[in-house]
């Protein structure tokens, strides 16, 4: 039975890792094919009407600045025939509003996580600033898109720290050394956008954006237990998923708040709930200690929530 | 007595109308380059229908805005509302309105644009908190003249009694930065490629000859990754609403027309053409076959009207 169980949870992982990245709400499938068929058949098209001027609007790397639909039509222009590539100027309209998005997270510490930033990242890719239209005016889709870059990123690190233990040229670390870093990792991602933070998390908590947002933090809480390993803890999997998300949420809802040099209130209060959590694996039953990990996630939550009420007043 | 038998013969038209089977003038409509096209139930040719929407517009241009105001009870101030919502402009955006005849749309783009750039200005003023005096003083300089953030608006139409009024009621509003009016007509747009972000046309597609055409010149002069919005009167899918629908545009429109334009006619083309007119997945692919990305429809009041938006990707 444990072994089903080992393997059903492994299984599940691989599904949650699969769906990480968080797929464009708006863009049926099907429209996407007819776009890359409408595109394969520019070819023959092209022979007969070089000036027609439809689904020629694809770019994948536009000189900034320049007119970006003046050179792949240039290219078709001087296509002679060979196959390959005409895939490479194939882009879909997900990939474009992807790097719409990654343009845009420049501009939100100046104007938020708003479609004012979405319209300056389009425009800086040579599109007009109405293209923010095709996103939602709350900024939920840049959102969405910044917490999924920051998972991949998280995966990736963790990845490489991995192999550097497998060929022997680090150290494997204690569990809740791994954890610590892990965490803290992942949230020094935030520190360029700390100031508009709060207003993205309260974007991500609308009853619209909770299935994916939920989805991402849980994908990555489990990124980081699959890269911890199975190293001996008295927790089960939900009571593992359970404490991990406590601890990354608190601490994140302390860093908002903390003003301290180089967030070390932050990583201190961090170091500290890691530890307790180690310290409750040893005590008590696991139901227990899943209910306790719940309260102490409440509890912390309600401590930093009041010290944010308490030193905004003071502000 | 004379009121009575015109009462008598609209309502006899009516219902012969009504009656007339649609399925054979509905196959014209107005994609291929056929002589026979429809002008409201009647089939006519391309030139006569250009030639006979003209006229309606320019019989019906002084009182355009109370007739809309009457038969649509207020209503499409609401639509035109959420169609500037759903295009959601910042400023220094560029738009095109075409049959924008009186202005609605172009007037509220202005006001649209005009708050946000408030807010941004104050906003940039929270920000400046910790800069000298001089510096917040500069900048008053640079942004007092630019209440508009370099936001444009063309008017283009194809009626010049329709812009002539326009420009009085943008006139009297008070509306004088921004602003442009140009004769044009849909089907050939006098611009350059590649030059508006956002072309807008409300409830002004339904009278285009050439829908495809009109589609195509949209498609021109958008630059790359501007907008399409369409708002126009479309299919209410709900038989019972339909039926209500059509018992108040066949029954009342025409006679509000004739009691408050002297011209029943023209309101009957009016409730004609908008049964002509394609339903929303229809134009939803026609617009996809001009080259747009991303076309989706909103329908509003259960379909009475939709909003079409596209992307040129």
């Amino acid at each position: 039975k444990m072994a089903a169980a080992g393997g059903l949870r492994r299984a599940g992982w691989r599904l949650w890792r699969g769906r990480a990245v968080v797929k464009c709400q708006h863009c049926p499938p099907a429209r996407a094919l007819q776009a890359s068929a409408a595109l394969l058949r520019a070819p023959d098209e092209h022979k007969k009407e070089p000036l027609t001027s439809s689904s020629q609007q694809h770019f994948d790397s536009p000189p900034a600045g320049h007119q970006p639909e003046q050179e792949p039509r240039g290219t078709h222009h001087s296509y002679t025939g060979q196959g390959g590539q005409e895939s490479e100027d194939y882009e879909s309209e997900e990939q474009l509003q992807h790097r719409i998005l990654t343009a845009a997270l420049e501009f939100v510490p100046e104007h938020g996580w708003t479609a004012e930033a979405i319209a300056e990242g389009a425009k800086t890719l040579g599109l007009s600033v109405a293209a923010a239209g095709m996103f939602h005016s709350d900024g939920s889709e840049l959102i969405l898109h910044f917490v999924s870059e920051c998972n991949t990123k998280l995966s990736k690190l963790l990845e490489k720290e991995q192999k550097l233990v497998q060929l022997g040229e680090a150290e494997k670390k204690p569990i809740d050394e791994f954890l610590r870093d892990a965490v803290e990792a992942r949230l020094r991602m935030l520190i360029p956008y700390i100031e508009k933070w709060p207003q993205a998390l309260s974007v991500l908590l609308l009853p619209r954006n909770i299935p994916s947002s939920l989805s991402l933090l849980t994908s990555m809480i489990d990124d980081i237990w699959h890269y911890a390993g199975d190293q001996s803890t008295d927790f089960n999997w939900y009571t593992r998923r359970a404490v991990l998300t406590g601890i990354y949420n608190t601490t994140e809802l302390v860093m908002m708040q903390d003003s301290s040099p180089g967030f070390e209130d932050t990583w201190r209060f961090l170091g500290n709930r890691v530890a307790d959590a180690m310290t409750m694996s040893n005590t008590a039953s696991q139901v227990q200690s899943t209910g306790e990990a719940v309260v102490q996630g409440l509890m912390g939550a309600a401590v930093t929530v009041s010290n944010a009420e308490t030193s905004r007043a003071v502000r | 007595m004379a009121a009575g038998l015109s009462l008598w013969l609209w309502r006899s038209r009516c219902r012969a109308l009504l009656s007339r089977p649609a399925g054979a003038v509905r196959a014209h409509r107005g994609l291929a380059a056929r002589p026979e096209m429809h002008f409201g139930f009647q089939s006519v040719t391309e030139e006569e229908r250009r030639e006979k929407i003209y006229q309606v517009f320019e019989n019906v241009a002084k009182k355009y805005d109370v007739m809309n105001d009457s038969m649509t009870l207020g209503i499409h101030r609401v639509w035109k509302d959420i169609l500037m919502h759903k295009m959601n402009p910042c400023p220094g955006t560029l738009l095109l309105d075409v049959a924008g005849g009186t202005g609605d749309i172009a007037f509220r783009f202005i006001n649209y644009v005009r708050s946000v750039r408030q807010r941004q200005l104050q906003r940039k003023l929270k920000h400046h908190q910790n800069l000298s005096w001089q510096e917040i003083f500069d900048s008053y300089q640079k942004d007092q003249f630019n209440s508009l953030g370099d936001s444009q608006v063309v008017v283009c139409d194809i009626n010049r009694e329709m812009l002539k009024v326009g420009k009085q009621k943008a006139q009297h509003l008070g509306y004088s930065e921004g602003l442009s009016w140009v004769l044009g007509n849909a089907e050939e747009l006098p611009f350059d490629d590649d030059k508006f972000d956002v072309y807008t046309i409300a409830f002004g597609i339904r009278n285009v000859t050439r829908i495809d055409l009109a589609l195509q010149e949209a498609y021109r002069v958008l630059k790359p990754g501007g907008r399409f919005l369409c708002l126009e009167f479309s299919r209410v899918s709900n038989p019972l609403l339909s039926r209500l629908y059509d018992l108040y545009s066949f029954q009342v429109i025409p006679v509000l027309g004739e009691v408050i334009a002297g011209d029943w006619r023209s309101y009957q083309y009016l409730v004609e053409s908008i049964r002509q007119f394609p339903p929303q997945e229809e134009l939803k692919a026609m617009i996809e076959d001009a080259g747009f990305f991303k076309v989706d429809y909103e329908n509003l009041n259960f379909g009475i009207v939709a909003i079409h938006s596209g992307f040129k990707l």
